[in-house]
C-alpha cells in the first residue's frame, strides 16, 4: 500500500465512521420516538407531568340591590414537599413548623407532625399535606410566615393549591332557588335551579396549569401556578329583592308551622315586568321546614290547582257568551249529579241554591261553574280548550331556570278525555299547573291582558360591565277582550270584598283575587287532604304586585284557601304595599325616580347603579370608595378614604363591599344579622394587626 | 487592494460559514423554547432570559469572527507553541484560584462572565498538535515521534480530569483519530477499538457472564501461550499463536479491570451514570432522572414533533440543564424526528465539508488542525446527542453552536473560524 493510498484509506474510514455514528443515531430516535414513542408518550403524560384544568372563579349570584346571594370564596390546601430544603434549613426550621402548624391549626401534636414530616423527608416523598381543611386567605399569609415555609417553593417546598368553596350569605333564604351545581368524576355536571340553570355562565372558563404526578396517584401543581389563566365566571343579577323574599320566607314559614303543612311556596311578581321580586319553596324535613323543593317551578310543584282555575274558566265563558253577571244560576243544594257516579258538590251546606254569575266566582260554587261550562262548551269542548291555549295555559312558561313543569291540560281528543272532564276540569280538577303558571295567568289580567314570562335574571355581569341584559317577554297580547278583562277584574276584587277572601279586606288598598282548595288525589280517589292557594293582585285598581301563595295540605281545621293561603297573601301585601307603595303612589311612567339611600361603597358601582335605575349621581371625587348622601333627586358621592396599614371605615357598605376592603386587609371579619353595614367593631383608621378579629353589625 | 480584498472574501468557504449559522439560529430559537412559559409576557431577546443572554453571545460571537478574519494569518503557526504554554499554566491556575461550580473546579470567575480554561486547552492543544506534526518529517510510527505528539494531548487532558472536568477531558480522545489520521499504527488503533468495544461489552454483561467469559478466556490464553511455548522450543514460526496468546491477554486485562475501574477509579456520580446507563429503568429518581425526562421528551416528540413552544417537558424544566448540555431533546420533543434528523443532517454535512477543507491545505499545519476540529466537533455531537437518547453514559458536554453559553459558543467559533481563515490562504505553505 502506497502512502497516498494509505492515507486516502483513512480518509474513507473516518468518511465511513461520521456516517455509521449519524446513521445510529438517526436510527436510535427513529427507534425512541416511533418504535417505542407510545410508550414514552404515555410516560410523559402518567409519570411525567400533565396539564390539569384550574378552575375558574365561579361568579357571584346577586339579588337586585347587588347583596350576595351566593358567591365563592378563596381557599388553600397547604402541603409542603419535603425534599426540598436543604438539610440546615430543614433541621433548623422542622420543630417551630411543627409547633406552629399543631398550635395553628391543632389536629395533631407537634410531635406528631415533626416525626411526620422527617419520615416523608427520608422516603424522599415529593408531597405531604400539612393541614387537612383548606385554610382561608389569612391563615395562608400567616402560614406564609413559618420557617421552613417562608423560605418559598423552591427553596422551602411550599405548596399551595388554590380551592374554592361555595357560599351563601343569607343562609337558607331562596335556597333552592339558587340552587346548586355538582360536577361527577366523568364531568358531568348536575344540579338544581339558578347554579344549574346559568352553570355555563357562573362557572366561566377553567384553564390550564402543568402538574407533575407524585406517589399516591396525587397532583402536584409545579411553576407558579397558572399556565393558561382561568376566565372568572360572570356574575347573575337576579330580580330577586331581598327584604321582600325575607318577608315572604318568614310569613309562609310561620303558616306552615301554625297549620303543619306538607310544603308552601309562594311567588311575588312585578306585574309589568314578569320581574320575581321573591321566590319561596319550603318543604317539611324531619320537622323543619327548608328550601328543598322547586314547589313554585317544578315538578314537584304540579298539582291540581282546584277553585284558582276558576278565573280561566270565567274568562272563557266571558269570552265566549254573553252571561252578564246578573244572571242567575240554580246551584240547588250543594250535590249536582253530571253522570251517575259523577258528583259535583259545594262547600256550604244544603247549597247555595239560586245565585248569579257574580256570586258563583265569589263563592266559589264549584256546580255554578260546572253548570254554566258544560251548558255552553258541551258540543264544542275543543272551543275551551282552544281558550287555554290563547291563555298560554297549556304549555310551559319557558322559564329561565331549568326543571319548569309542563302542564298537563287534556285534550278532548285525548283518551283520557271523558263526559266529564269538562265540569271537573273547569272548576280545577283532572289538570295539573305549576304555580307560577297559574300566577302568571293571573298577572297578565292585572297586567291589562299582557302575559309576561315570568323574569328571574335580568343579567349578568363582569366585575362592573354587563355582559347581558334579559328582559321578560311577552308571550301573548290582549290574552282576552278588554271587556272580558274588566269583568274577571271586577270578580276577581268582589272575592275578596264579599267573597271567600273577605278575611283578608283592607282599608289602605285593594287587593284582587281567588282563593284555592283542592282536594287530592290518592291512589285514584279524592281524599280529606286539600291543597289549598290563593293567587292575585294589589293594589288592585292600579297592579304594581301579582302573587301566589300554595300551602299543601294544612292539618288544622281550617282547610280551605281563605283561611290558610289568603292571610299568607295579605301579610306579603302589607309589606310590599307599605315599603314600595305607600306614600309613592305607583305612577306609570317614573321620571326622575329618587335614588336608594347607598351610604357608602365602591364608586364604579354606585355609579353603575345610577345608570341602570336611572337616578343621578353627583360625584365630587375620584376616589374608588366613597360616602353617598340623597339631596332631593341625586345622590352625592364625596370620597372614603381608604388607606393599606389602617382599618377603613365601612359602614354604610353592603357586606360585599365590607369584606373585600376588610379581608384584602389581612382582617378577619365577622358579621351580625343582614343588610348594610350599621357598626364596625374596630374603629376607622386603627392601624392594621394582621388577623386582628373585626365583627359587623349589619341592619337597615 | 480593493480587489484583493474582494477576492479574499471570495475565498471564505461560504458553505461552512452558512451552516454554522443556521445552526447557531436553530440553538438559539431552541433555547427561547426551553425558557419559554405559557404565562410569559417576555420577547425572546429579553435579557432577563437565557434567549436574550444568547443572542448577546451571538453578536459577539460575530465580532470575534470579524477579528479572526482580519488577523494575519501566520499567527496560528507562530503563536501554537506559546498560546499552549499560556494555557498549560491556566489549567493548573483554575484548580488553585478557581471556583468550584458543581462540583469541578474549572471556572474563572471573571466577575462579569465566567471563563472556562479547559475551553481554550482544545484549542490550543489543537493548534500545538498541528505545529508538531508539521515539523521535519515526522513518522508516528517511531516511538520517538509518537511519545511527544502524545504528551502533547495527554498533559492538558490529565489536568482537566484532575479539574474534575471529566467530559471536557475525555473530548482530548478525540485528537486520537487525529493522530490516526497522520499514520499512528494500525494495531494501536485497533488495540484502542478492542479497549472502547470490550469495555462497553463486559459493562453490559452480568456479573456471572463476566466471570465465565474470563475464565474461558484464561484458559485459551494458556493453550496458545502453551503451543506459542512449544513452538518456539521446536524453532516452528509461531506468529500466529503468539499473536493470538497477546490478543487474549490483553482482551483479558481488560475485561478483569473493568470491575476495578468502576468501582475504584470512578467517582460515585460517574459510576451512577455508567449503572443508568447500563440499566435505564434502574433508577428514574437521581441518577436516571435526567436521561428518562429526556428520553420521554425526544420520544413523546414522535414523527413531527409537538410543535414550537408547545413541549410539555421543555416548558416545564422537566429535563435539567435543558438549555445547555440536552438541548438536543428540546428538538426532539417539538420537532420530532425530522426536525431531528435535520440537525444530524446539517452537523454531517458540516463535518463533511470541514473534512473537505482539511484535505485540500496545502500545509500540512492547516491539514492536521482541520482534522483537529473536525475530530473535537465530532466527539462532541457524537456524545452530547448518544446521552440524550441513552447511546452513551451522561457526560457534560455542550453541543456545539446549539447549546446555551458564551463560553462555549465562542470556543467553537475561535476553533471552526480559524479553520476558515486558514483555508483562505489554502494554498500557501504557511510554515515560513
Amino acid at each position: 500500500m502506497s502512502i497516498r493510498q494509505s492515507i486516502l484509506f483513512r480518509v474513507r474510514i473516518a468518511f465511513l465512521l461520521l456516517l455509521l455514528v449519524c446513521g445510529a443515531i438517526v436510527a436510535r430516535i427513529l427507534y425512541l420516538q416511533t418504535i417505542t414513542g407510545d410508550r414514552w408518550r404515555k410516560k410523559a403524560k402518567d409519570s411525567g407531568l400533565a396539564f390539569r384544568s384550574v378552575t375558574a372563579m365561579r361568579g357571584n349570584i346577586l339579588a337586585s340591590d347587588g347583596s350576595l346571594l351566593a358567591t365563592s370564596t378563596m381557599f388553600y390546601q397547604l402541603a409542603i414537599d419535603p425534599t426540598v430544603a436543604d438539610d440546615e434549613t430543614f433541621n433548623k426550621g422542622i420543630d417551630s413548623l411543627a409547633m406552629l402548624l399543631a398550635k395553628k391549626f391543632g389536629k395533631k401534636s407537634a410531635k406528631e407532625i415533626k416525626t411526620e414530616l422527617v419520615l416523608a423527608r427520608q422516603e424522599k416523598r415529593r408531597y405531604k399535606q400539612l393541614v387537612e381543611e383548606p385554610i382561608t386567605y389569612q391563615q395562608r399569609n400567616m402560614a406564609l410566615t413559618f420557617p421552613i415555609l417562608r423560605e418559598g417553593k423552591r427553596k422551602g417546598g411550599l405548596i399551595l393549591e388554590k380551592t374554592q368553596e361555595r357560599l351563601r350569605p343569607f343562609g337558607d333564604l331562596a335556597k333552592r332557588t339558587i340552587g346548586f351545581v355538582q360536577e361527577d368524576t366523568g364531568g358531568l355536571v348536575r344540579g338544581r335551579g339558578l347554579e344549574y340553570s346559568y352553570q355555563n355562565q357562573l362557572s366561566g372558563t377553567n384553564g390550564e396549569a402543568i402538574y407533575q404526578r407524585i406517589a399516591g396517584g396525587a397532583w402536584k401543581p409545579i411553576g407558579d401556578g397558572e399556565q393558561i389563566r382561568p376566565e372568572d365566571g360572570l356574575d347573575i343579577v337576579t330580580t330577586i329583592d331581598i327584604h321582600l323574599q325575607e318577608v315572604v320566607d318568614k310569613t309562609l314559614r310561620q303558616a306552615l308551622i301554625q297549620h303543619q303543612a306538607d310544603y308552601g311556596c309562594a311567588i311575588l311578581m312585578e306585574v309589568q315586568t314578569g320581574e320575581i321580586k321573591a321566590i319561596v319553596n319550603l318543604g317539611k324535613e324531619n320537622g323543619q321546614y327548608v328550601e328543598n323543593n322547586n314547589y313554585a317551578v317544578g315538578d314537584m310543584g304540579l298539582s291540581e290547582p282546584g277553585s284558582t282555575f276558576k278565573i280561566a274558566t270565567m274568562a272563557a265563558l266571558l269570552e265566549e257568551t254573553n252571561i252578564n253577571l246578573a244572571d242567575t244560576v240554580q246551584t240547588g243544594n250543594g250535590k249536582y249529579k253530571f253522570a251517575e257516579t259523577a258528583e259535583m258538590t259545594d262547600v256550604k251546606e244544603g247549597g247555595y241554591g239560586k245565585i248569579s254569575v257574580k256570586e258563583i266566582f265569589e263563592k266559589s260554587s264549584n256546580i255554578g261553574v260546572s253548570k254554566m261550562v258544560f251548558k255552553y262548551f258541551r258540543e264544542k269542548p275543543a272551543k275551551f280548550y282552544e281558550y287555554l291555549e290563547k291563555f298560554q295555559l297549556t304549555k310551559p312558561l319557558g322559564f329561565q331556570m331549568s326543571g319548569e313543569a309542563s302542564p298537563l291540560i287534556k285534550k278532548p281528543t285525548d283518551k283520557s278525555w271523558s263526559s266529564t272532564s269538562l265540569p271537573w276540569m273547569s272548576v280545577g280538577y283532572e289538570l295539573r299547573l305549576a304555580p307560577i303558571h297559574t300566577l302568571a295567568f293571573c298577572n297578565a289580567l292585572a297586567n291589562e291582558g299582557k302575559f309576561m314570562q315570568p323574569l328571574i335574571v335580568k343579567a349578568t355581569m363582569k366585575g362592573d360591565k354587563i355582559i347581558d341584559r334579559f328582559s321578560s317577554k311577552v308571550l301573548a297580547n290582549n290574552i282576552v277582550s278588554e271587556k272580558t278583562l274588566r269583568t274577571l277584574r271586577t270578580l276577581m276584587e268582589g272575592v275578596v270584598e264579599n267573597g271567600t277572601a273577605t278575611n283578608i279586606k283592607t282599608k289602605e288598598y285593594k287587593i284582587a283575587g281567588k282563593t284555592g282548595t283542592a282536594e287530592k288525589v290518592e291512589k285514584g280517589v279524592y281524599i280529606e287532604k286539600h291543597y289549598t292557594s290563593f293567587v292575585g293582585y294589589f293594589p288592585s285598581n292600579q297592579p304594581k304586585y301579582s302573587c301566589i301563595v300554595v300551602i299543601d295540605n294544612p292539618k288544622t281545621a281550617s282547610q280551605y284557601g281563605a283561611l290558610v293561603a289568603a292571610p299568607v297573601f295579605k301579610e306579603i301585601a302589607d309589606f310590599a304595599y307599605r315599603s314600595y307603595l305607600m306614600n309613592n303612589e305607583f305612577k306609570k311612567t317614573v321620571v326622575n325616580p329618587r335614588p336608594p339611600l347607598i351610604r357608602a361603597g365602591y364608586q364604579a358601582d354606585i355609579q353603575l347603579l345610577g345608570n341602570e335605575l336611572g337616578f343621578r349621581v353627583e360625584s365630587k371625587t375620584e376616589s374608588e370608595w366613597s360616602f353617598g348622601r340623597v339631596r332631593t333627586d341625586s345622590l352625592l358621592l364625596a370620597e372614603n378614604k381608604v388607606f393599606n396599614s389602617l382599618v377603613p371605615n365601612v359602614t354604610g357598605m353592603s357586606l360585599r363591599d365590607a369584606l373585600f376592603l376588610l379581608e384584602n386587609r389581612g382582617l378577619s371579619v365577622a358579621f351580625l344579622g343582614k343588610g348594610k353595614v350599621t357598626h364596625q367593631s374596630v374603629r376607622p383608621g386603627t392601624k392594621i394587626i394582621k388577623g386582628t378579629r373585626i365583627v359587623l353589625t349589619l341592619g337597615n | 487592494m480593493e480587489s484583493r480584498r474582494a477576492s479574499l472574501v471570495a475565498q471564505i468557504d461560504w458553505l461552512t460559514v452558512t451552516l454554522v449559522g443556521v445552526l447557531v439560529l436553530a440553538g438559539w430559537l431552541n433555547i427561547f423554547a426551553v425558557v419559554y412559559a405559557p404565562d410569559m409576557k417576555k420577547e425572546i431577546w429579553d435579557l432577563s432570559l437565557r434567549s436574550g443572554k444568547q443572542m448577546l453571545w451571538i453578536v459577539l460571537a460575530c465580532a470575534i469572527v470579524f477579528f479572526i478574519l482580519v488577523l494575519d494569518v501566520k499567527i496560528y503557526h507562530t503563536f501554537a507553541y506559546p498560546l499552549y504554554g499560556v494555557t498549560l499554566v491556566l489549567l493548573v491556575a483554575v484548580i488553585i484560584f478557581g471556583r468550584e461550580i458543581q462540583g469541578s473546579k474549572s471556572w474563572f470567575d471573571l466577575g462579569f462572565m465566567r471563563f472556562q480554561p479547559a475551553e481554550l486547552a482544545k484549542y490550543a492543544t489543537a493548534l500545538a498538535l498541528a505545529r508538531y506534526l508539521s515539523e521535519g518529517t515526522k513518522k508516528l510510527t517511531k516511538l520517538t515521534d509518537l511519545l511527544p505528539a502524545l504528551l502533547i494531548i495527554f498533559v492538558p487532558a490529565l489536568i482537566i480530569k484532575l479539574q474534575n472536568e471529566t467530559g471536557s477531558a475525555l473530548v482530548f480522545a478525540a485528537f486520537l483519530v487525529v493522530l490516526y489520521k497522520e499514520g499512528l499504527s494500525d494495531y494501536i488503533m485497533l488495540a484502542g477499538v478492542i479497549l472502547v468495544a470490550l469495555f462497553i461489552t463486559t459493562l453490559f454483561l452480568p456479573p456471572n457472564y463476566v466471570y465465565y467469559v474470563t475464565r474461558g478466556l484464561m484458559g485459551l490464553a494458556v493453550l496458545a501461550g502453551v503451543i506459542t511455548l512449544w513452538q518456539y522450543f521446536k524453532r516452528q514460526k509461531f506468529s500466529i499463536a503468539l499473536h493470538t496468546t497477546v490478543l487474549l491477554s490483553y482482551a483479558l486485562v481488560i475485561m478483569l479491570s473493568v470491575n476495578f475501574f468502576v468501582t475504584k477509579v470512578l467517582q460515585p456520580h460517574q459510576k451512577k451514570r455508567i449503572e443508568v446507563f447500563i440499566n435505564p429503568d434502574a433508577d428514574l429518581k437521581d441518577g436516571g432522572w435526567q436521561v428518562a425526562q429526556s428520553k420521554i421528551a425526544i420520544g413523546s416528540g414522535g414523527l413531527w414533533g409537538k410543535g414550537f413552544l408547545e413541549g410539555t417537558q421543555t416548558k416545564f424544566d422537566f429535563v435539567p440543564d435543558q438549555s445547555t448540555d440536552f438541548i438536543f431533546c428540546t428538538i426532539g420533543e417539538e420537532h420530532g424526528w425530522v426536525g431531528t434528523s435535520l440537525v444530524i443532517v446539517l452537523f454531517a454535512t458540516l463535518l463533511l465539508r470541514l473534512i473537505t477543507l482539511a484535505e485540500r491545505q496545502k500545509s500540512r499545519f492547516s491539514k492536521v488542525y482541520g482534522y483537529c476540529v473536525v475530530a473535537i466537533v465530532l466527539f462532541h455531537f457524537m456524545v452530547n446527542v448518544g446521552m440524550t437518547i441513552g447511546l452513551f453514559p451522561v457526560i457534560g458536554i455542550p453541543l456545539p453552536f446549539f447549546s446555551y453559553g458564551g463560553s462555549a459558543l465562542w470556543s467553537f467559533t475561535v476553533l471552526l473560524f480559524s479553520m476558515v481563515k486558514l483555508d483562505m490562504f489554502r494554498r500557501q505553505n504557511l510554515v515560513v
